[in-house]
């Protein structure tokens, strides 16, 4: 028997062979993740601490061979971002051009929650699920459930109602509260003050202070002169570092002293020393909780790619989410309504310990409050996952 | 509490007249309009940070070795990017308003030029931070040497103007470079000093809050903010009346949010801002000039 081939058809072969061979390098091809970030503006301070996680998270998995797809099938990973200057229009625009134009596999979180929440309906538009990370507000409740989750346990609500039982539980009795005008701080402040009345802990400051603030003299001074037993400063990096140094100027006294945010921050450390030690902060991940198995190997491979620690709030809650992606994917493929489904429904195992959603929200990991202890980040509340007790401030 | 106040009050004015000053000399004899000047204060911190870490260099020599770098960018950026349009009559008329092009260009190179080469990761280190008590007024050492160093170049500028011969050449440039030309005086000369020295001033202030304040590679805005603000209320190009208005910014911030409150810092400090436009022009301490 002897096959023909005429010469119309060995053309046409011949013209579609590339185009063949690159579709059949495409479904072996690299896995593409999409994600913006804000590397320039307001914001942009925050990004290397989300990046740095996602590029760990990277690197191992295609060191494990690539991301398990289902069926045994592996591809190696590779992300596709662009910059959206802190600017949540520019996050909306970039995220539907990730979608539609780029059509990206798979999408990882921006930064903050502003974008988060800007972004949630083009997702829910193109029915692309994407796991959040870097959002923290009583408003995610408000967004319709469906293609995006949040494993953040700082929820104001739950903040301000856990803060002041942990104040009352470690005799508090009076405390001075300053809080920057910014959202989240804002929140935190409209529950902690009802939850300190309940707890009868006495209020004897409370100011606002606007994000551009260069001296805190007044507010500390005056706060001194009740002597209380806790300073609560809502603040957020610029000002928990003014916070700190002039704390020390002015002799802070009181032994329960809590910064919103920052202090996780390796440079805080690094500019306070042991004027750092026993200040309290927002946040629900240590490398010393034994219980989550995952936590100390991510401590130290961040460690060793980049000297210096994970942010324990940023990169924890960025390299869960893309756990949760891997795991999610392992189990359900690409197929975008199978994979909201398993994000939807399953638990899945983290370097923060297991993780479950409910609606939009992460309802296993508890809210808790973290301490820096002789330089490292210790759990000192809730008791069920705490891996130190509560120490005092006793100087700076 | 009050001298405590006092104090913050003196340490804040200190620095925004120490940034105002390095921005004033460089509008006062080049007319530009410098928006990349918190940059240098960036460069400065930056340059602090590095040379504490990785070389065990002190800050108090970084105050030198960051003039010397500063100044060098200064006379780089004049070289390359102002030299050609300020000798051009043609040129230099534009150059005041495409100043600030050409200086928010700098300024994105610089902010994202060191968040490629560094990061935008927050930096901090441990320096002078031990406090010191007297006269019922509690300050850290780095506090200290900030109102140390900048008292010394303020009033150091102040008396370089009045009693040096070339502080006379850059006050007759800076009121009249037409005329200065006319009776010796090197423009092109004082004009290159002068970008230098600004931003060897900047780059001095810098050092100064790497300190005591986060280091990142957008920490300079709020300082050219603050700058132009100081140095509008002074009077533009007018050295002394700016290294006052800073001293002015410093204590009506300080005071009045004792007298009020944290939040109605903004209000304040451009509310007087807005105020001086309006009723004031020329600076507080300007004199009208009326056009004939």
């Amino acid at each position: 028997m002897t096959f023909t081939i005429s010469r119309r058809t060995f053309l046409a072969a011949a013209a579609l062979a590339p185009v063949t061979t690159r579709l059949a390098m495409a479904a072996d091809g690299p896995l593409r993740i999409g994600y913006s970030m804000c590397l320039t503006g307001l914001f942009a301070q925050a990004a290397p601490s989300q990046v740095n996680a996602y590029e760990l998270w990277k690197d191992q998995v295609n060191a494990a061979g690539g991301l398990d797809i289902g069926g045994g099938q592996r591809r190696p990973v590779e992300f596709v971002s662009y910059d959206d200057q802190s600017n949540p229009a520019n996050a909306v625009r970039i995220y539907e051009k990730l979608i539609t134009q780029d059509k990206v596999d798979l999408l990882a979180a921006p930064w903050s929650t502003p974008i988060h929440l800007a972004i949630a309906p083009v997702l829910a538009k193109h029915k692309f699920p994407m796991v959040g990370n870097t959002a923290a507000s009583v408003k995610l409740r408000e967004v319709k459930p469906g293609y995006i989750w949040f494993p953040t346990a700082v929820i104001p609500d739950k903040v301000g109602e856990e803060l002041a039982a942990f104040m009352a539980k470690e005799n508090v009795k009076t405390a001075a509260v300053f809080a920057n005008v910014l959202p989240l701080a804002q929140e935190i402040k409209t529950y902690l003050l009802p939850a300190l009345e309940r707890h009868g802990i006495k209020l004897v400051a409370n100011e606002d202070f606007p994000p551009d603030i260069k001296d805190m003299t007044t507010l500390i001074s005056g706060a001194n002169q009740s002597n209380p037993d806790a300073f609560i400063v809502l603040s957020y990096p610029s000002d928990t570092f003014l916070f700190a140094t002039q704390a020390k100027q002015l002799n802070v006294k009181a032994p329960f002293v809590l910064s919103l945010i920052g202090p996780t921050i390796q440079a805080y450390q690094q500019a306070f020393g042991t004027g750092a030690n026993n200040i309290v902060t927002v946040g629900h991940w240590s490398p010393n909780q034994s219980k989550w198995p995952k936590a100390k190997p991510f401590f130290d491979a961040y460690l060793a790619k980049y000297k210096e620690a994970p942010d324990a709030l940023d990169s924890v809650l960025s390299f869960m989410s893309m756990e949760i992606l891997e795991q999610a994917v392992a189990t359900a493929g690409l197929d975008k309504e199978k994979l909201r489904e398993t994000i939807a429904s399953a638990t899945f195992d983290t370097i923060n310990g297991p993780v479950k959603f409910d609606g939009v929200q992460n309802t296993t990991t508890p809210t808790s409050f973290l301490q820096i202890q002789d330089g490292s980040l210790e759990l000192v509340w809730p008791d069920q996952i705490k891996t130190k007790d509560f120490r005092p401030k006793t100087g700076w | 509490m009050f001298q405590q106040l006092l104090f913050a009050a003196v340490v804040s004015g200190a620095l925004y007249a120490l940034v105002a000053l390095g921005l004033n000399l460089v509008y006062g004899s080049l007319r530009l309009l410098n928006i990349a000047h918190g940059d240098l204060v960036m460069i400065g911190a930056y340059t602090a940070f590095w040379s504490f870490t990785l070389l065990g260099i002190s800050p108090v020599v970084s105050l030198a070795t960051t003039t010397v770098l500063c100044a060098a960018f200064g006379f780089l950026v004049y070289v390359v990017l102002l030299k050609r349009q300020l000798g051009s009559p043609a040129l230099a008329q534009r150059l005041e308003a495409n100043s600030l092009i050409i200086f928010y260009g700098l300024s994105v190179i610089l902010q994202n030029g060191a968040s490629l080469a560094f990061s935008a990761t927050s930096r901090g280190y441990q320096f002078l931070d031990g406090v010191h008590s007297f006269a019922g007024v509690s300050a850290t050492g780095s506090m200290l040497l900030l109102l140390g160093v900048a008292a010394a170049i303020t009033l150091g500028a102040l008396a370089f103007l009045r009693f040096h011969v070339a502080g006379w050449s850059l006050l007759a440039v800076i009121e009249r470079k037409d005329a200065a030309a006319v009776v010796g005086v090197n423009v092109e000369r004082v004009q290159m000093i002068s970008i230098c020295a600004g931003f060897a001033i900047a780059g001095v202030a810098g050092v100064l809050v790497s300190m005591t304040q986060q280091i990142t590679p957008f920490m300079g805005f709020p300082f050219t903010i603050a700058a132009f603000v100081v140095v509008i209320m002074g009077g533009l190009g007018n050295i002394a009346a700016g290294i006052a208005a800073g001293f002015v910014l410093g204590f009506v911030e300080t005071f009045g949010v004792a007298l009020t409150s944290a939040t109605y810092r903004s209000i304040l400090i451009y509310g007087i801002f807005v105020g001086v436009l309006l009723l004031r022009p020329q600076g507080l301490f300007g004199k009208a000039v009326q056009a004939r």
